[in-house]
């Protein structure tokens, strides 16, 4: 179970995460970050809710970091414990902004 | 209704509950039903207009001869003679009987003759039984005959009675001059009698007498008898023609049509049970009754075709569905050889011991393992997993498992064998599929491991006698995400006696039924459990640690792991053997 709450400001897009973001509900955050980034200079995205998230799940956020890498910046707020430690481990946290 | 099921009955029980005798049946009670109130109903207002005809003509016709008798003759002499003579009679004894003798002058009289024959012309009217002059006893509820023309058997002489009832007898004497005045009674000798009649009363007011007409009613009977046998017989023929009309066209028109659409349907499942191809077994009944049975009927021949579209369809999809797993259950056997599975591994070796597990979510996965000989002195050792499962993270293991050992054979460091992957595979990665590799050489005269860790979960180590723990090692980003990237290696010393557990993300993320995840730390806690074990036992431990934990819940990622325990050379066993004692 994923919920995906967007709000924009300007050309600031806020996507807050709640749940599992794993190989059933990626797919979802990939298209509806595929639909909406368009014209998006900064990205934030918001774990503070994400109370998992699998391989799967970092490929949609390593797109979305590539994609926004070339048309502004991306960074990651409130990053909880459980999910921090996968970033480290995979080694995201050297890649990403983290805040 | 009966008991049995219609499928348990016998020929003969399935006719007596047929629709076409229940139609019968209920027909011909219907009509029985309908035909006897008819019958009440009909009879009823024959016998009361044909009794109030007889009425009507008994009451004028004494209204009549009453009136002629006034004009022509005075009744009163003879009617009080003849009531003197019977009260004198009947005063002597209440028993006693009448006396012809005592009475035979009255017939002599003048006026008795006057009034006997303008009576008689009334007896040749029909129906008419009698025309007579009486006067009533109240005293003894008797009818005393005066005067009556009557020349049969039955003839009364004057003085004559007869008892009749009080009841009747008290309309008669206390009649207003209004409506008709009429007795019905039932007599032995005559049968249904109608007696209307007119009185006559003296100049003080008081009856003198009776002008009385007996009508007979017997036409009466007789008519409601034959009509009654009559409406009976055609009754029962018109009912019964009807009732067999009606089944007939019920049977053409409901019964039939039913029959065949039953015989279609049983038929329609004997073809499909001998695998007989017909599709039209309700098209071709061509009911044409433009009802309900019609509709059932296109609609069961639609059901039929859609049956045959529908089946066709799932043939089709579960042969596709067949090929995909034939397929798959091939693609996974393929990459199952793909992982070195033979144990003993390294037969020739007795320095190490090496042993591993992998297990797929699904049919195929993304998790891999790799071990082989650099050259004589060095093991590498790969675990891996690629983002995401199933077929596309299949692919993507593939490559990368090979592309790994072909840098690997090179004989560069791990760093550098992890860059080359990265560069090559990010090279070409549209997809953006990445992979964690932990990536380690073993120097197998020595013991020494050198790795490098590309985004992979830490690896677990014990060194001799003790227990397992996690290394916090360095991390290099995942393989495939960004090209250019460099790793780092670092090295662990494995003494003799030392063990290497490498494991994918599958064992700590394994949830139990309240999505609780099993952990790093329940993982720690089974390797220890038993750590002297030998790499296999060790490898099935977890694997029993981590199905109790799940249960029931499905496993929704890959599980791969690899041990290693290093036994050193033969010498230095035996120096540590000391050691471990």
């Amino acid at each position: 179970m994923l919920n995906i709450n967007k709000s924009t400001d300007g050309s600031k897009l806020t996507v807050a995460l709640e749940g599992r973001l794993d190989t059933n509900t990626s797919p979802d955050l990939e298209a509806s970050l595929q639909e909406s980034l368009d014209g998006v200079t900064e990205l934030v995205l918001d774990l503070e809710k994400l109370d998992y998230i699998s391989s799967a799940g970092l490929r949609v956020l390593l797109a979305a970091h590539k994609m926004m890498s070339k048309q502004g910046s991306m960074k990651v707020v409130h990053v909880n414990t459980t999910v921090m430690e996968i970033f480290e481990i995979t080694g995201f946290l050297d890649i990403l902004t983290v805040e | 209704m009966p008991e049995k099921n219609i499928r348990e009955m016998s020929e003969q029980e399935r006719k007596r509950y047929s629709l076409a005798s229940r139609i019968f049946q209920s027909t011909i009670i219907g009509s029985i039903i309908l035909g006897i109130t008819a019958l009440l109903i009909g009879l009823g207002m024959f016998s009361y207009s044909l009794v109030n005809q007889y009425i009507s003509e008994g009451f004028s016709l004494s209204e009549n001869a009453a009136s002629i008798l006034n004009r022509t003759v005075d009744i009163k002499p003879l009617s009080e003679a003849v009531m003197q003579e019977y009260r004198a009679l009947r005063a002597q004894d209440e028993h006693t009987e009448y006396d012809p003798e005592r009475f035979s002058s009255f017939a002599e009289r003048e006026d008795y003759q006057t009034i006997c024959s303008v009576l008689s012309e009334y007896l040749n009217f029909d129906q008419v039984e009698f025309v007579y002059l009486a006067m009533y006893d109240e005293d003894r509820s008797a009818m005393v005959y005066i005067a009556d023309p009557d020349e049969s058997e039955e003839h009364m002489m004057p003085g004559e009675w007869e008892s009749v009832s009080e009841k009747g007898m008290k309309r008669f004497l206390n009649w207003d001059g209004t409506g008709r005045l009429y007795e019905i009674d039932r007599t032995e000798k005559y049968g249904w009698l109608c007696t209307t009649g007119v009185p006559f009363r003296g100049e003080d007011g008081a009856i003198r007498a009776f002008v009385l007409t007996d009508v007979s009613l017997v036409n009466v009977v007789n008519g409601m008898k034959s009509l009654f046998w009559q409406y009976t017989a055609g009754l029962i023929i018109i009912m019964n023609l009807f009732a067999y009309l009606l089944t007939r066209q019920m049977k053409r028109t409901v019964i039939q049509p039913i029959d065949a659409i039953s015989q279609a349907a049983q038929d329609y499942v004997k073809d499909r049970r001998e695998g007989n191809d017909v599709d039209d077994h309700f098209s071709s009944l061509n009911i044409k009754t433009g009802d309900e049975i019609e509709n059932l009927s296109s609609v069961m021949s639609d059901m039929e075709r859609d049956l045959a579209e529908h089946e066709e369809d799932l043939t089709r999809v579960t042969a596709e569905k067949e090929r995909i797993n034939t397929e798959l259950t091939l693609a996974n056997r393929i990459q199952t050889d793909m992982l070195p599975n033979i144990y003993p591994a390294f037969p020739e070796y007795s320095e190490f011991d090496i042993y591993a597990y992998s297990k797929p979510a699904r049919e195929v996965g993304g998790d891999f393992y790799d071990y082989f000989l650099i050259d004589q002195d060095h093991l590498c050792m790969v675990m891996a997993d690629v983002s995401d499962k199933g077929i596309p993270a299949a692919l993507f293991m593939m490559a990368s498992k090979i592309i790994l050992s072909n840098n690997a054979m090179m004989n560069i460091r791990p760093s550098e064998i992890l860059k080359n992957t990265n560069d090559l595979i990010c090279s070409n990665n549209r997809e953006e599929m990445f992979v964690t590799v932990w990536l380690g050489i073993l120097e197998i005269s020595t013991g020494k491991v050198t790795a490098a860790n590309a985004g992979h979960e830490y690896p677990a180590v014990m060194h001799e006698n003790g227990r397992f723990e996690l290394i916090q090692d360095k991390h290099g980003f995942i393989i495939g995400g960004i090209s250019g990237l460099e790793y780092q290696d670092y090295e662990i010393m494995l003494e003799p006696g030392s063990k290497l557990f490498l494991y994918t993300d599958g064992i700590p993320e394994a949830a139990d039924a309240a999505s609780e995840l099993y952990g790093t730390d329940r993982m720690l806690d089974a390797l220890n459990s038993e750590p002297g074990a030998d790499v296999r036992k060790l490898i099935e431990n977890i694997q029993d640690s981590v199905s109790g934990f799940a249960g029931n819940t499905e496993q929704s990622d890959d599980i791969t792991m690899l041990c290693l325990e290093y036994k050193g050379k033969e010498q230095m066993r035996d120096q540590a053997e000391p050691h471990q004692k």
